[in-house]
């Protein structure tokens, strides 16, 4: 058990610097998912906790020591590989145990911890076989039982599921956070699926070439996001960015016109200052979309392809050059529509200045 | 179709012909020979004059005690030396690795004679390097070419320092083929870097070691130019004479071709013995 704390961490591959001071706390026994796109150093972190790379500024403490010149064995913690690292000519046993007879853990222990491992993952059928003769969830197991005998104070994970079939995914994700639940250890979770972020996390780290953009429980991403960045980031499908220009300053905000049809305005409650012309960007998730006549303005978008999932079906449509994804009740028997016309509640619009930070 | 089939056997035609008159034919006649007193005009069949010959001439045993002695000590102490010259040249500490790797390479490329001849001044008793060095730290200097041992020594130490690189490159292959997260989950898992050695990269080696013994063990059951060059034809007194020597001395000193024949197939037949009882003992147990 183990809080991380990581203090103005700086990592620099020779000239090359790719984490940027970050600052973090991972509190005991906590679910923190790194998330981000690919090569923005969610990798790097992981590995810096981990000790697998040297520190190039900063600190880093794990349980409130700090660790930048601990060995990564000393560290307490256990990682699985996005590539499993299994040992290939070992077979499932062998690979759970290795690590434990290096270190002269006595043989009882070791089979009882290999035993204990193997009950939760559910692999007592697979012991006897090399790593070549598992399918893929099953090596990701094996992979997850080798970090559980460790018995660690974290345990780190690196894309863990990547290599998986979307539905495997979706059932290892599962386990994954039954496995958070039974042993309560801290856990920290690298992923570019936000999906997997949203489900997993207590906590989720967006990281941006480097930066840490914000820190946050999934929800409050979704509803409150930092940033243009984590707006984009967090939600499934992406939140509709518009063009929009201020075209009236209000005692207490600003009314915002869109720049593809100026008829449609909404004036906003602001407490930053801003000035009348600025360009500014209107994100509106799909989902929260009403029916025309019930918000704060109507929007008539171009249709062009509907995707029906049954539950509910996305449209996807144009305006004036701009891409609008809209979520519908199911809506397949409506037949094909060029235009639709929806209503936008001005609570679930942000607005976003020129460099992509919120303004409220 | 059968017309395209003609052409391209039309094509293949001058390698074919060079194949079965240069390889398959020598191949096949030469057992045909092992079998023929080649010491009388016209060559007779006779099973005893070569095969029979073979089995009870000190000559031979000489020579095939003198080929498994340097197998049995050069071959293993060279795949040593070269898994570690691999393992060093593996390391991310390394500056310059492709220098390094070239430089390994090297003594596989410079010409046999250049190299027996730089050995020789080398090992020169009365003014070689190797003896200076021996008697600037106290020792008595070693007579290389005169005393059997010391010659066998030579032959091994020149062979070795040939191909240790060409097995290094070969073995770092292998080594460059181990994912490097798997050391580093050893690393995690606090397995020391000797462990990690011995528990990881040998097994994982394994096939490629079994691999450069095979062909090793090929190479020192024909050996001929160390023996030849550096040792004096196998000198002194056949003290190093090889199997491959004595081929060569039968065949083309004598010119009686029935008895190089019948040796030349029984250097081929403990190749194939010796690399398969490799195989067999370094296989995969399932
Ligand atoms: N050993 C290295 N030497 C130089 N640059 C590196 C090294 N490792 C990573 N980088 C760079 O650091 C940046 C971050 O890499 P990192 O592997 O942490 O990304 P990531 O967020 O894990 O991406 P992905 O989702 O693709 O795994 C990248 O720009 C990468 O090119
Ligand atoms: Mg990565």
């Amino acid at each position: 058990m183990a809080k991380i704390k990581l203090e103005n961490v700086v990592k620099s591959f020779g000239a090359y610097q790719v984490v940027h001071g970050a600052n973090l706390e991972i509190e005991d026994g906590e679910f923190t998912v790194f998330v981000g796109p690919s090569g923005c150093g969610k990798s790097t972190l992981l590995r810096m906790i981990a000790g697998l790379e040297d520190i190039s500024a900063g600190t880093i403490s794990i349980g409130g020591k700090v660790v930048n010149d601990t060995e990564p064995s000393d560290r307490g913690i256990a990682m699985v590989f996005q590539s499993y690292a299994l040992y290939p000519h070992m077979t499932v046993r062998r690979n759970l145990s290795f690590g434990l007879e290096m270190n002269g853990n006595s043989k009882a222990d070791t089979a009882r911890r290999v035993a204990l491992a193997a009950n939760i993952l559910q692999i007592n059928e697979l012991m006897d076989r090399r790593p070549a003769q598992l399918s893929g969830g099953q090596r990701q197991r094996v992979a997850i039982g080798r970090a559980i005998v460790r018995e660690p104070q974290v345990f780190l994970f690196d894309e863990p599921l990547s290599n998986l079939d979307a539905e495997l995914r979706v059932q290892m994700r599962v386990e994954i956070s039954k496995l958070h639940k039974q042993l309560g250890t801290t856990m920290i979770y690298v992923t570019h699926d936000q999906t997997e972020a949203m489900t997993l996390a207590d906590k989720i780290v967006v990281l941006r070439a480097g930066h840490i953009e914000q820190v946050g429980a999934p929800l409050d991403l979704y509803d409150d996001p930092a940033n243009q960045f984590v707006a984009g980031f967090v939600g499934s499908p992406k939140m509709n960015f518009l063009k929009a220009d201020v075209v009236e300053k209000t005692p207490d905000g600003a009314v915002v016109a869109l720049s593809s049809d100026r008829k449609v305005r909404f004036a906003f409650p602001l407490s930053t200052e801003i000035s009348e012309g600025a360009s500014v960007t209107l994100g509106i998730r799909p989902e929260h979309f009403a029916p025309p006549g019930e918000g704060d303005a109507d929007l008539t978008v171009a249709v062009e392809v509907a995707e029906h999932l049954g539950n509910t079906s996305y449209v996807h449509a144009s305006l004036a050059g701009e891409t609008v994804v809209i979520e519908q009740p199911e809506s397949r028997h409506r037949g094909d529509r060029r235009h639709l016309t929806v209503g936008v509640p001005v609570g679930r619009l942000f607005l976003f200045d020129q460099t992509g930070n919120r303004l409220r | 179709m059968l017309s395209r089939n003609r052409a391209a056997y039309a094509f293949l035609a001058p390698y074919l012909l060079i194949f079965v008159t240069f390889w398959l034919w020598p191949i096949i006649n030469s057992l045909l020979i092992s079998f023929q007193n080649t010491r009388v005009n016209p060559w007779r069949f006779s099973l005893s004059a070569n095969w029979g010959r073979l089995f009870g001439d000190p000559a031979f045993y000489n020579a095939l005690y003198n080929t498994l002695i340097i197998l049995v000590i050069q071959v293993p102490v060279m795949i040593a030396l070269a898994t570690v010259m691999a393992v060093l040249l593996n390391s991310p500490l390394l500056k310059a690795r492709p220098l390094y790797r070239f430089a390994f390479f090297a003594p596989v490329v410079v010409g046999e004679v250049a190299y027996a001849a730089v050995f020789r001044l080398m090992f020169s008793a009365d003014f070689g390097i190797i003896n200076k060095l021996i008697t600037s730290v106290g020792l008595s200097p070693v007579s290389w070419f005169d005393n059997a041992n010391a010659a066998m020594a030579l032959v091994i130490i020149a062979i070795t320092w040939r191909w240790a690189g060409y097995n290094a490159i070969i073995l770092l292959a292998g080594l460059q083929s181990i994912p490097d997260d798997v050391y580093e989950a050893a690393t995690l898992d606090r397995v020391s870097k000797f462990q990690q050695f011995v528990h990881i990269t040998l097994p994982l080696l394994k096939p490629i070691i079994s691999f450069c013994v095979v062909l090793s063990v090929i190479g020192t059951m024909q050996l001929f130019t160390e023996p030849f060059l550096i040792t004096n034809r196998g000198g002194p007194g056949g003290g190093t004479e090889t199997l491959g020597l004595l081929l060569y001395r039968q065949g083309f000193t004598s010119l009686n071709f029935g008895y190089a024949s019948a040796i030349a197939y029984t250097i081929a037949g403990l190749a194939v013995a010796i690399s398969l009882l490799n195989l067999m003992l370094g296989g995969e147990k399932k």
